[in-house]
């Protein structure tokens, strides 16, 4: 063995003319066989980036647009046609409908941006994270117009459950899960919330949809920012694709995190946000 | 009475359209999908006078729904109502076979005026079409009809016969064919194409233009590949020659 390793450093010592231009090349090569390889990751990276940017210009549009042409639809017609006060008053509802989902779009376009800017510890307090779950929840069915049985809770959240935080932040947060699990829960819902404390200092909310599922590969990707599963069951689903981009980032800047967990296209999901939890023997 | 079919997935707008059309006294019915409008225009022959069509549908969205329209011989008259109001947008909705394009918000007014006036053009294809079919041979003094060769244009009724064969034209095609032959034996450029014919900015991309001049080359050259008498222009545009050099 030794005679072998010294033959060949003898040989390569004789030969150094030819061997080093060979080394230097070896090198080369594997550097440009690297570069081509960072290269085309950065190139796939920017294409995904600018298809999902066009893909939020395109669903922002959409949502913002659409209503406004509602209320400008229904205004040119109370302005343009006699109508009976019953019909009136029908437009004015469907019109103030539409300010409610222009509102809740452009909430979530701001609150996207700000989640993106650091993590401030402005107004944070102790927050009765339970309290802030229930109200949430009958916000939902009242604004959804859902009954006790579409969305209720698996277990009663027992008392005490509190977080430091932002108290509009969890609001948001918990009430884009909320939002989230009722639009692709489809036509027969049935949403069952759980609070739960597994340890002492971990709080876990568990929101589970009997809806149209995600596809495995989907599931870490559905958080970031403007991405919107492509899942041919949710077709009639409009959004912007920033809801759960919002849960994470607010969850992860209260030192909790969100994951999604589901069988497959049509087969339910559930959602989880974790954040550390106040304890007080 | 003309009955309309208005293909629109957000319910408020649907039914404050249907609503509208009905008090300017059209029939209308309404579906949230592009596949059931094909259903019910191409498999079940239902029999409409216009067709309000938005474009981000679930399933089908309305590039296809119009595509597949033509491609099957059916040339309702389409108005594209959609949020996407970008010039390539609108450009791609007179490509995949609209009439007309309105982009979201619009006005009451100016909606109606424009479905009514895709009606009239219904009506005058319809009523001309009769009087053709008495007379045999079309009246190639009227303005609206351009006689080339062994080939007519008649731009009333949006039809343009070839030999033994007749193509019928989308409103944008005829469009775009009637502005060519006006300034037949000059070359016209892609840019002038956009503003003159479709009242685009000549920042779109101009394309879209290419792939109309494709079609209608299918239509009026005997060899589309060899094309004498719609020509390209190397690095400006078209030309059109009524009377092609051998």
């Amino acid at each position: 063995m030794a005679a072998a390793v010294a033959l060949n450093v003898t040989w390569i010592i004789f030969h150094w003319r030819q061997v080093v231009p060979l080394v230097l090349g070896i090198i080369l090569f594997g550097v440009l066989i690297a570069g081509m390889v960072v290269n085309t990751i950065f190139l796939v990276r920017e294409i995904r980036r600018n298809e999902q940017q066009d893909s939020f210009l395109n669903a922002i549009t959409h949502e913002l647009k659409t209503p406004i042409a509602s209320i400008r639809l229904y205004l040119e017609t109370l302005d343009s046609r006699p109508l009976e006060e019953a019909k009136r008053r029908e437009f004015y509802r469907i019109m103030l409908e539409d300010t409610d989902r222009l509102l809740g779009t452009v909430e979530q376009v701001l609150k996207a941006s700000q989640v993106r800017q650091g993590s401030s510890r402005q107004n944070w307090q102790e927050v009765d994270f339970g309290a802030v779950v229930r109200d949430a929840l009958g916000l939902a069915r009242v604004r959804q117009h859902l009954s006790d049985e579409a969305m209720a809770f698996g277990s009663e959240p027992s008392d005490g459950i509190t977080v430091l935080g932002n108290a509009e932040e969890l609001r948001t947060a918990v009430f884009n899960l909320f939002d989230n699990a009722i639009k692709y829960s489809g036509e027969k819902k049935k949403i069952v919330v759980d609070l739960l404390a597994p340890n002492i200092d971990t709080v876990s909310l568990r929101v589970c949809d009997h809806g149209v599922g995600i596809d495995r590969k989907e599931l870490k990707r559905i958080f970031k920012r403007f991405y919107r599963a492509p899942n041919p069951m949710s077709g009639d689903v409009k959004g912007t694709g920033l809801g759960l981009f919002i849960v994470r980032s607010i969850a992860r800047r209260h030192g909790g995190d969100a994951y999604a967990e589901s069988e497959g296209e049509g087969r339910g999901s559930t959602f989880t946000m974790r954040l550390p939890r106040i304890y007080r023997a | 009475m003309s009955k309309i079919l208005i293909v629109e997935d957000e319910a408020h707008l649907a039914e404050g359209l249907r609503f509208n059309f009905e008090a300017e006294g059209h029939a209308v019915q309404t579906t949230d999908r592009g596949e059931d409008a094909l259903a019910r225009l191409l498999k079940n022959k239902e029999n409409f006078d216009a067709l309000v069509l938005d474009v981000m549908l679930p399933g089908k969205d309305g590039f296809a729904v119009a595509r597949e329209l033509r491609e099957a011989r059916n040339f309702i008259p389409l108005l594209m109502l959609t949020a996407r109001g970008r010039p390539e947008d609108v450009l791609k909705g007179f490509e995949s076979g609209a009439d007309d394009y309105l982009p979201k918000p619009f006005n009451l007014a100016i909606l109606i005026a424009r479905v009514e006036s895709l009606l009239r053009r219904k009506d005058w294809t319809h009523s001309t079409n009769s009087a053709t079919a008495d007379r045999t041979a079309p009246d190639t003094a009227s303005p609206d009809i351009f006689k080339f060769d062994d080939k007519i244009v008649d731009f009333r009724n949006l039809q343009l016969r070839a030999g033994n064969q007749t193509f019928q034209l989308t409103l944008m095609e005829s469009d775009l064919l009637r502005y060519l032959i006006k300034n037949a034996g000059h070359p016209v450029s892609r840019k002038a194409i956009l503003q003159d014919v479709w009242n685009l900015n000549e920042d779109t991309d101009t394309r879209a233009i290419d792939n109309f001049i494709v079609r209608l080359r299918r239509y009026i050259e005997p060899k589309p590949s060899k094309p004498r008498y719609l020509m390209t222009v190397r690095g400006l545009g078209y030309q059109f020659e009524a009377k092609p050099k051998d």
